[in-house]
């Protein structure tokens, strides 16, 4: 674990590891959930903001443990994890809906500013093209043609060191 | 010793900024009352934030703390709006309740700036004489009782002095106007071109949207930088015209604003025969309640909020507050197109829309509707959070899939939308929920809604044209919203203080000025008597400036 947790204990935080890279996954070159930060995110989101989700995450592990079998699902082999995953998508009972839950924070914290402790190395916007918290736009800019992937990506954090004040 | 004022506005928003800053400049000493905060240009320095501002909803009213609720029908118990609230909830500024402080609805807005049309005022007429009586639809539709010509000098005023931008030529179905927009329109987006191109070839007349951002600087605010942080953001430069930084700014220039910040106004109160108002009660960020006093008190909250500060004050003798519930359904239509969109740039609205289907021109059709809309090209403001929420329905949303759709796609996005007419019926209406209460023991307000066959229709025939659209732009792929989605409120809420002579079928005269209750006003988008396709804010600001006038006659 490379950041402290303030919500999950460390078997919770290796589950949700798993589950989010089978909601979003690393390719070669290409980060996916759980090297982009989504599980610190989560974390220090059920501490905060979330946290009136607390017990329906504390309740949908324990559902994804008990279709798990014998293993936790993040010691399940690849195929394993794919199957259960698939099958969760559509599933209408507590583990399909913690999926949903699980999916939609993946979202979140893949694609948040950074300064909510996803979207490492800018994973997220770098996927997609999305050059972040930008001050503006030029006229030029807002053409036809411009290749969006050629614009440096900016965050919060450089917008108030743009800015000044000590922050 | 209670104070006492020469009035009291409730809400420091869109009609109350107005009203204050009117006041005032009178020399009345006006006591402005928001629930919000009262916002400095430091507040919003960075706001590039899509998971603070559009996923949580920092500037709007969320459901935690003023809580609504929905049911479909009567005979069900209502629940805190379920598209809103819950595990999957977000308070996104769309479907909910609008930006509250300094500003209000027009912090977080979207700032398409319509007019009104001349036939939106004699929607009931029109119908009849287009389709016959017999296809009036079931309720309480009505002309307003003024027209369109009445309020043209005040539209006028609207764009004069909040700045918006356009160029009213592009458009040959505009309503008929004395001036020119005070400024052209805002730079447009990348995405818009195919719009306006496909639509041409269509035989469409596309025209750019009447915007309430600045396109060059004006009054001392500098023209839009193109940020791509607009709706559901507030503004970082402040060339968005929200009466945070013009009318409550002149309010209070005067010294006659006594502008209170974090008060939540509990009750307006009446002399004991109720026919007079006295003044209100409202509570400090402290907790603290105060009872102020006024001959005159203006409600220039929501309009839902308007309807429930009516209710818990025991102001409802006709059994006409909350009737008459309009909302907007987007039918939110969304193109990959072959050409790279950028749909991260520039506002929401940088953007073209057809009035060729508006209003009364709504071609003869086989759905049976009667009242048409524009439709929108939306081009910018679109952050990838937000396009996930849009994606493609028909692809998996788990693993490389998910991830490759994102990849490939988000930089091709369009979205066009329309604003159907709801019909006022006695179906749909606003009351206090007899379960659910806010921190302050107030009740909730509950909302009794579904989408009605008509509305459901209008979403088909609209999503018609813009297939069509999307077929001549050359989308490679595009889908659209169920015609009955799941939200019943969409920050476009009016009508449930309707504005009429007679008081068994309205609230407020033309004015605002409630019937049972002299020196009460309740202004803002709940005045509406009917509901076609444009934005409601605009025509919100013009009844505003002539509930001033009127107000200052009779001071």
């Amino acid at each position: 674990m490379d950041h402290p947790l303030l919500f999950l204990n460390r078997e919770e935080a290796a589950v949700l590891d798993a589950l989010v890279e089978e909601i979003l996954p690393g390719e070669e070159g290409s980060p996916g959930a759980t090297e982009a930060g989504v599980v610190e995110y989560i974390d220090r989101s059920l501490a905060g903001f979330l946290r009136d989700l607390q017990p329906i995450y504390r309740a949908g592990l324990a559902a994804l443990r008990e279709l798990s079998g014998d293993l936790t699902f993040a010691d399940l082999d690849a195929e394993a994890r794919h199957e259960l995953v698939a099958g969760l998508a559509e599933n209408p009972d507590l583990a399909g809906r913690f999926f949903r839950i699980v999916r939609e924070h993946t979202i979140q914290g893949f694609f948040g500013d950074p300064a909510y402790g996803g979207n490492r190395d800018l994973a997220g916007w770098k996927l997609v093209g999305f050059p972040g918290a930008q001050w503006g736009y030029s006229a030029e800019q807002m053409r036809p043609g411009v290749d969006a992937r050629e614009i440096p990506l900016l965050t919060l954090k450089d917008l108030y060191a743009r800015i000044g004040g000590a922050r | 010793m209670t104070e006492r004022f020469d009035a009291i506005v409730v809400g420091m928003g869109s009609s109350g900024g107005i009203i204050a800053e009117q006041l005032t400049a009178a020399g009345l000493r006006v006591l402005g009352l928001d629930k919000g905060p009262d916002y400095t240009q430091e507040d919003f320095l960075v706001k590039q934030d899509e998971l603070r501002y559009y996923q949580r909803g920092a500037i709007v009213a969320g459901v935690d703390v003023d809580p609504v609720t929905w049911r479909a029908g009567e005979g069900e118990t209502a629940r805190v709006l379920p598209w809103s609230a819950g595990e999957l909830g977000s308070d996104e500024p769309l479907y909910g309740l609008p930006s509250i402080g300094t500003g209000g609805g027009t912090l977080h807005w979207g700032c398409a700036a319509y007019r009104f049309r001349e036939a939106d005022f004699r929607m009931r007429s029109a119908i009849a004489e287009r389709f016959g009586k017999e296809a009036l639809p079931e309720g309480t539709l009505a002309d307003w009782p003024i027209s369109y010509a009445d309020l043209e000098p005040y539209y006028e005023k609207v764009e004069r002095e909040q700045g918006i931008s356009g160029r009213a030529a592009d458009n040959p179905f505009g309503p008929p106007r004395e001036h020119d927009y005070p400024m052209p329109p805002v730079t447009q987006a990348p995405g818009d071109v195919p719009f306006v191109e496909a639509t041409r070839r269509l035989g469409l007349h596309p025209f750019r949207q009447p915007l309430a951002i600045n396109s060059v600087e004006y009054r001392d605010r500098p023209a839009c930088v193109n940020c791509g942080f607009c709706h559901g953001y507030p503004c970082h430069v402040k060339a968005k015209s929200t009466t945070q930084v013009t009318s409550v700014p002149a309010a209070k220039a005067t010294g006659n604003l006594d502008l209170r910040p974090l008060s939540r106004v509990l009750r307006v109160h009446r002399t004991g025969d109720r026919s007079r108002v006295t003044g209100v009660t409202y509570v400090d960020g402290a907790g603290v309640a105060h009872e102020v006093r006024s001959d005159l008190v203006v409600l220039a909250a929501y309009a839902l909020e308007n309807v429930r500060l009516l209710l818990v004050s025991g102001i409802n003798r006709d059994g006409q507050v909350g009737q008459n519930f309009m909302t907007h359904n987007f039918g939110w239509f969304t193109s990959v197109l072959p050409e790279p969109t950028n749909p991260f740039l520039g506002t929401f609205n940088a953007s073209s829309a057809v009035d060729d289907y508006t209003s009364e021109l709504v071609p003869d059709n086989d759905l049976g509707v009667l009242w048409g809309s524009p439709i929108i090209s939306v081009t910018g403001d679109l952050q990838p959070i937000e396009a996930y929420h849009l994606m493609d329905p028909s692809v998996p949303k788990w693993g490389l899939s998910l991830k490759h759709w994102l990849r490939d796609n988000y930089l091709h996005l369009h979205r066009m939308y329309s604003q159907t007419t709801n019909f006022p019926h006695p179906r749909h209406y606003c009351d206090l929920d007899p379960n659910v209460t806010d921190r302050w023991g107030q009740p909730a307000l509950r909302i009794t809604h579904d989408w009605a066959p008509h509305d459901a229709n209008s979403v088909t025939l609209m999503g018609r044209y813009k297939e069509k659209i999307a077929r001549e732009m050359g989308a490679k792929s595009s889908w659209m919203d169920e015609p009955r989605p799941p939200y019943h409120l969409s920050t476009h809420d009016v009508g449930v203080h309707r504005m009429g002579e007679d008081p068994a079928t309205s609230v407020t005269d033309v004015y605002g000025e409630v019937h049972e209750c002299r020196g009460l006003y309740a202004i803002g988008g709940g005045q509406f008597v009917s509901y076609g396709g444009y934005n409601p804010n605009q025509t919100i600001q013009a009844l505003a400036y002539l509930t001033a006038e009127h107000l200052l006659e009779q001071a």
